[in-house]
């Protein structure tokens, strides 16, 4: 008896080891198990990725495909650590962001040679091309779209306050948005960004003043190596976004991020706000304002009358780990082209990735057709890449983001502010 | 839930942790291998989970604070002695991290107590629909704290929250106040979001161990004419000093440890100034920089053993002085 409870004990502690090491076995009759973990999850977009994986099955019948959705505030940091542990991980997604510290760490697979024959290449717009390869020409993930900034803005507002336009420049933005703002009858100019992420409105103001002389392949430096914060012209764009904030943005910002700035121009409240394109849906859903109140314009431009927009991607990528690289390829392609791609960036509001959609009607009228505009002019809204991939990006992030807080807080003049942001980036880049 | 482990708590003898009882030395039976190998596997399972999902990753993750991981770059993951640590102390931000640790433990302890114990003094008293007023007072506690402080976040909106609104209403401020915008008055939002989620915990143990004290002792008090005040402070109070004194050192730890609603509500801005240790190790965290997050997190817990060893010795000494001289003691 006390034999058999004994063996019994050892049996459910080895069964229990045994079950926390188990590792998913190859599946039966040659069917190929593929993982894929999203990032930048939510349910409308889980779902759609269901049903493209569904359509990719459907044309595989021999791979099936386990998709992993973690909660957006910590996937990157599960596929980190998905990523360390070498396995469990074949198809993710790679963020502009991720790419860097994760290739450096040699988690990402090289599809280059994969890639080559891929016909789906020629479909690809220019941007889209660019962004799937590295500075050295590996690609480590092929963007689904890309998230560009654009002026929401409200023309009944900017009508009654005497302007026949949405402003083209940040200083028409600051004119207009100054004269709609009363906070005293709870009416804003701008949503101005003072939180989370406070600092990619701020680069994207400085960008478009020095917007003659940048670098596209390295949005943070001059043509002649110095960094875009050393710019005379770098100090006008800080002042004149300081007054945004000083003459025409509710006190409160200095502490909004993503929710409140959308939240600020849905209900109705904030003339202005500067955003990427997902929001487009959310606006469209406000009770508040109707269709015929809002539209968007392209990016504010600098004095010579160009914009910068900052290139944000996000895109699918294989794990140097995966057992399975081959298919793992095959549904990146999948996903990259034709009707899937197409009805990812549609339905998940991103600039798409595909020629074809400048033919689009969904992307000719309404708040999309700004960014036609800003696509198909390349000289005049110029598209540069930011260092993101860098390993400091995020210790960057957060200390661009204090600085900024501590600007519009006065703690911090913008002469101040730049210079510790030039001898942050020469003393990086020195090394 | 709560009232069986505050009974537990009261009538558990604190010296004896080993299980086996010391009487039984003179029946024991013979130990064999056997028996050995029994008790083993019994106790394998137990063991198993707690080294490898406690013990294992607490040493792991130790480590990390000796060492150069950044999880930008782990191709270099080398020893570097102390350096982490000198990191966080030579870091400008730690001085207000710490200032501000204090503020958010005591600021929100003192209040959570008071409100806590009143509550569970007035819901011991026996009224209509006392049940439903309980769940309703308990009901925060569900909730979770990334949550609240999301919540929060929105009341204390200055342009379209509803505090200033109600504090416009109300005529008691003319111009909104930028709550989460001013570092001083973000420490007080949090604050009162943390108090307002603390008192039920409070209020819950506090009213467990209320009810274990015996009427008979109120009913003398009332015969030898006691007033309430007296009531309260010689009999209830000493009474559940041993709750009270277990229940504030948990939720000190608690505290300390509860990044969720300073982070939902104002992620330690602005310009860093409502961070607490643990909000600050989880930006750091963010940043990549496991090494120097991994020694904040040591030095959160030697902070909170050295805390936790003080406030136990100074408790028992006031206890067994309660307990040894009865009437005098219960003053103390």
């Amino acid at each position: 008896m006390r034999r058999r409870t004994a063996a019994l004990a050892l049996g459910t502690a080895a069964a229990m080891v045994l079950t926390g090491c188990s590792t998913m076995s190859p599946g039966e009759s040659g069917t190929v198990t593929l993982n894929m973990v999203e990032s930048l999850t939510n349910p409308a977009r889980t779902d759609l990725l269901k049903g493209l994986i569904a359509d990719f099955e459907k044309q595989n019948p021999k791979i099936e495909v386990n998709l992993v959705s973690p909660p957006t505030e910590q996937a990157d940091q599960k596929i980190q650590q998905m990523l360390q542990s070498g396995s469990g991980v074949d198809v993710l997604e790679v963020r502009d962001i991720t790419v860097g510290p994760w290739s450096n760490n040699g988690w990402l697979y090289d599809m280059k040679k994969d890639l080559a024959d891929w016909k789906g290449w020629e479909a690809l717009t220019d941007n889209a091309v660019e962004a799937s390869e590295d500075t050295e020409g590996r690609t480590y993930f092929v963007p689904y779209g890309f998230y560009g900034l654009s002026l929401f803005h409200r023309t009944d507002l900017i009508e009654e306050a005497g302007f026949d336009k949405p402003p083209a420049t940040w200083e028409e933005l600051l004119e207009q948005a100054s004269k709609i703002h009363k906070p005293s009858e709870r009416r804003y100019g701008y949503a101005f960004r003072g939180g989370a992420n406070a600092h990619s409105n701020a680069t994207a103001a400085i960008e478009a003043y020095v917007a003659d002389d940048i670098d596209p392949a390295h949005g943070y430096l001059l043509k002649d190596g110095s960094t875009i914060f050393s710019a005379p012209e770098a100090l006008d764009a800080m002042e004149t976004y300081l007054k945004l904030f000083e003459e025409a943005s509710p006190e409160s910002s200095v502490a909004w991020g993503y929710p409140e700035m959308v939240e600020g121009f849905s209900n109705g409240s904030t003339a202005f706000l500067l955003q990427d394109p997902e929001v487009i849906a959310t606006v469209s859903e406000s009770k508040s304002i109707k269709p015929d109140q809002w539209s968007t314009a392209p990016l504010v431009a600098g004095p010579s009358g160009k914009t910068v927009q900052p290139l944000a991607t996000a895109g699918w990528g294989v794990a140097e780990g995966s057992k399975h690289k081959a298919e793992a390829v095959k549904l990146v392609e999948f996903l990259s082209e034709g009707e899937a791609s197409t009805a990812f960036t549609k339905k998940n509001s991103l600039v798409p990735i595909l020629k074809s959609a400048a033919e689009d009607e969904f992307y000719r009228t309404g708040p999309w057709a700004s960014y036609v505009t800003m696509t198909e002019n390349p000289d005049k809204y110029l598209v540069v890449t930011q260092p993101r991939g860098v390993a400091w990006w995020a210790e960057w992030q957060q200390r661009a983001d204090t600085d900024v807080q501590k600007m519009i807080l006065g703690k911090l003049t913008p002469k101040e502010l730049l210079e510790g942001w030039d001898a942050y980036w020469t003393e990086k880049w020195k090394k | 839930m709560s009232t069986t482990s505050t009974r537990d708590v009261r009538k558990a003898p604190p010296a004896r942790k080993g299980g086996a009882p010391p009487t039984r030395t003179g029946r024991r039976r013979e130990f064999t291998t056997r028996r050995g190998l029994v008790i083993a596997a019994f106790m394998a399972p137990a063991a198993v989970f707690v080294a490898v999902f406690t013990y294992y990753p607490m040493i792991a993750g130790s480590q990390m604070a000796f060492r150069n991981w950044n999880l930008t770059d782990l191709t270099d993951t080398s020893w570097v002695g102390l350096k982490n640590f000198r990191e966080v102390f030579t870091d400008p931000a730690w001085g207000t991290v710490l200032d501000n640790t204090l503020l958010w433990v005591v600021g929100s302890i003192v209040p959570q107590l008071v409100i806590g114990f009143a509550i569970a003094l007035w819901l011991r008293r026996r009224f209509p629909f006392r049940g439903l007023y309980q769940a309703l007072i308990f009901f925060p506690w569900a909730i979770s704290g990334f949550l609240i402080g999301i919540l929060f976040r929105w009341l204390f909106n200055s342009e379209f929250g509803v505090v200033n609104d109600l504090l416009q209403k109300a005529g008691i401020i003319d111009e909104p106040i930028a709550w989460l915008a001013d570092p001083q008055t973000a420490m007080i939002a949090v604050l009162i979001a943390n108090v307002w989620y603390g008192v039920t915990f409070f209020a819950i143990m506090i009213l467990a161990a209320l009810q274990s004290i015996p009427d008979e002792l109120y009913e003398a008090a009332a015969l030898d004419g006691a007033s309430r005040t007296r009531t309260l402070f010689q009999i209830t109070i000493p009474y559940i000093r041993t709750t009270l004194a277990l229940t504030v050192l948990l939720r000190v730890i608690w505290i300390f440890n509860f990044p969720d609603l300073i982070f939902g509500m104002t992620g330690g801005g602005p310009n860093n100034e409502t961070h607490i240790v643990t909000t600050w190790m989880i930006k750091i965290t963010q940043q990549g920089d496991y090494g120097k997050a991994s020694a904040l997190g040591l030095l959160v817990v030697a902070i909170l053993l050295v805390f936790a060893v003080f406030f136990l010795m100074a408790t028992r000494e006031r206890t067994a002085a309660a307990r040894g001289s009865g009437k005098r003691g219960a003053r103390t």
